[in-house]
């Protein structure tokens, strides 16, 4: 369990370690859905308050693409930054840690400590890269749900998560219905659209075009970086709206432009702030793990395996908060219609709004009173319906 | 006037109810405390249904003229539709669709036919204007009014049934059914399956 080290403001959860679950060791490697086995295999993820005796109280938050298992709090002192969702866990805030046991685990494919492309092959004892086994969605759903068996936990108080994150809720209430009380799936979709693809596409056109790419093999040599950083860049620019875009940037310029920007010489707020959003990412991500892991986010399909969406959630029991944000033209709304429609139909408990935020896909990293109000509302209902 | 009282009186306790237009979740709560409903609603108003989620209730944003079909048939105990038949697209086809989710439906609605409307009509020549119809004819969202004798008459041509009828005018009195109710009721309210 993270140890709270010392709280860096009052409704901080403090500092935070980042903890390594192993599993699948041979000969009970993870069959993953291609049928290829994958072991062993290190989850890292952190915990957040405490796990109450009855271990009825906790929560599991999935990341989206670019996220990790640091979702709250600081790992060290010097850290500028808190985890992804910090404004939504904490002691006082929706996921309360005074009364919940709040998880959060690196999906595998992924690169913050948990089993990837970046990781050592045992078969090789060099990094895996392309090497490294296809993953989906369900896939990344396995190593967490062994990590509750590790952790003693039958039963979620809830699920949420966001954009991939959001997938994975979906997914998880699929797989295994009978483990969650609730579920929070935001700005996300059964399956993703062709417009989704082509921007994840584009993304990993810049890596594999990136010469230092190297079909992978580029461990302990120079990184794809180039390429890495225009990925992040077009996937910046899907999460964002035109409003907020405008209010931040307008079409304000940078004066004195160096580089090989000489012949073009004046430099718009917007293009530098996609460049350090680009550069900065570079440092914390692995371009394989960006291929990985976007190209599960395009193969997911919730129908897969189904005549449609509403035989896909037949069997789905939690009771479903299901939101999407009006400047989300990522992932618009009518894609959560689909799911709110289809859970409908199968009579599951559900709640829905197309919440109105001006921040585009990543209104729900927002620190935004109205929705903390709204998560704690749902929550709330939740906590009455376990009391029956 | 409207008496959410009778709507109560109705509502067998710890029954599964959707509340139409249920906006900030005030019948929701009533009837989730004083009747301990497993309650639901549905309303198109995004700040409404912010407020209602954020106090924990189960509300859908959403457009009743088109979504009521996403329910399964019978999956409530009562859809109640409190004063709002009157401003859908097509009254008759959402009765229907509450008819077909909903094992019994609660609608009430104001008397188009109420003395005082009849009386303003009569002398002034105008569209009425009164305390439950505030609005000028330009923008009232009451784009299908009626009369306690018009739902009658739909509900034999539908051949819904009656199972109860009540109504209330002059202030908050309650009129029995034997007092010309089509004349003296300000509201109606009819339990139907």
């Amino acid at each position: 369990m993270s140890k709270k080290v010392k709280p860096i403001t009052g409704n901080s959860v403090g500092i935070v370690k980042t903890n390594f679950f192993n599993f699948a060791e041979r000969p009970n490697e993870l069959i993953l859905s291609s049928g290829i086995k994958l072991g062993p295999i290190t989850i890292a993820y952190e915990t957040y308050g405490e796990l109450n005796r009855q271990k009825s109280n906790a929560i599991l938050v999935f990341h989206a693409l670019s996220g990790d298992s640091h979702a709250a709090g600081y790992n060290s002192p010097d850290d500028t930054k808190p985890g992804w969702w910090d404004m939504m866990i904490g002691p006082g805030k929706p996921f309360d840690t005074k009364k919940f046991f709040v998880i959060c685990a690196n999906v595998i494919g992924g690169c913050k400590g948990s089993t990837g492309p970046s990781s050592i092959n045992p078969e090789t004892g060099k990094h895996f890269g392309l090497a490294f086994p296809v993953v989906s969605i369900k896939d990344m759903l396995k190593p967490q749900k062994k990590l509750l068996e590790h952790l003693g936990i039958k039963k979620l108080f809830c699920v949420a998560g966001g954009s991939m994150g959001g997938m994975q809720v979906l997914q998880w209430l699929v797989t295994y219905p009978e483990t969650a009380l609730g579920a929070m799936i935001i700005a996300t979709s059964p399956t993703h659209t062709a417009q989704a693809i082509a921007f994840n596409s584009v993304g990993r056109f810049a890596i594999i075009s990136d010469p230092n790419w190297n079909n992978g093999n580029y461990y302990g040599m120079k990184t794809p970086k180039t390429g890495l950083s225009i990925a992040r860049m077009i996937g910046h620019i899907t999460y964002l709206s035109e409003e907020s875009m405008h209010k931040k940037f307008g079409r304000e310029s940078i004066k004195n432009t160096k580089g090989p920007y000489t012949n073009f010489t004046r430099e718009f707020e917007v293009e530098s702030y996609l460049q350090h959003q680009g550069e900065s990412f570079i440092k914390r991500f692995d371009a394989n793990s960006y291929l990985y892991i976007s190209k599960a986010i395009d193969d997911f399909d919730m129908t897969d395996g189904y005549n449609n969406l509403l035989e896909a959630f037949q069997n789905i029991r939690a009771k479903c908060l299901v939101m999407s944000f009006t400047s989300d033209w990522l992932y618009p709304k009518e894609q959560s219609l689909q799911i709110v429609k289809a859970l409908k139909i199968n009579g599951i408990e559900t709640t829905y709004t197309n919440f109105e935020s001006a921040y585009g896909h990543d209104s729900f990293l927002i620190d935004d009173e109205r929705l903390k109000k709204l998560f704690t509302g749902f929550l709330s209902s939740l906590e009455a319906s376990s009391g029956e | 006037m409207k008496k959410l009282g009778i709507i109560k009186d109705w509502i067998k306790e710890e029954s599964k109810i959707l509340v139409l237009g249920s906006g900030e979740g005030e019948i929701l709560k009533i009837l989730g405390g004083e009747k301990k409903t497993r309650g639901f609603g549905i309303d198109i108003d995004e700040k409404k249904v912010f407020q209602a989620i954020s106090q924990g209730l189960s509300v859908i944003q959403g457009d009743i003229n088109s979504d009521l079909s996403d329910y399964p048939k019978k999956s409530f105990d009562y859809v109640i539709a409190h004063d709002i038949i009157q401003i859908m697209n097509n009254p008759d086809k959402t009765l229907k669709k509450c008819l077909e989710i909903g094992n019994k439906v609660i609608v009430s609605f104001p008397n188009f036919a109420y003395i005082k409307i009849r009386l303003y009509i009569m002398f002034l020549g105008r569209m009425p204007k009164t305390k439950l119809l505030p609005y000028e004819w330009y923008n009232t969202p009451n784009i299908h009014l009626f009369t306690i004798k018009d739902f009658k008459e739909l509900c034999t041509k539908e051949k819904i049934k009656i199972i109860s009828e009540r109504f209330s005018g002059f202030g908050k009195k309650e009129i029995p059914g034997f007092l010309f109710p089509n004349i003296f009721a300000e509201f109606a309210y009819f339990l139907i399956e």
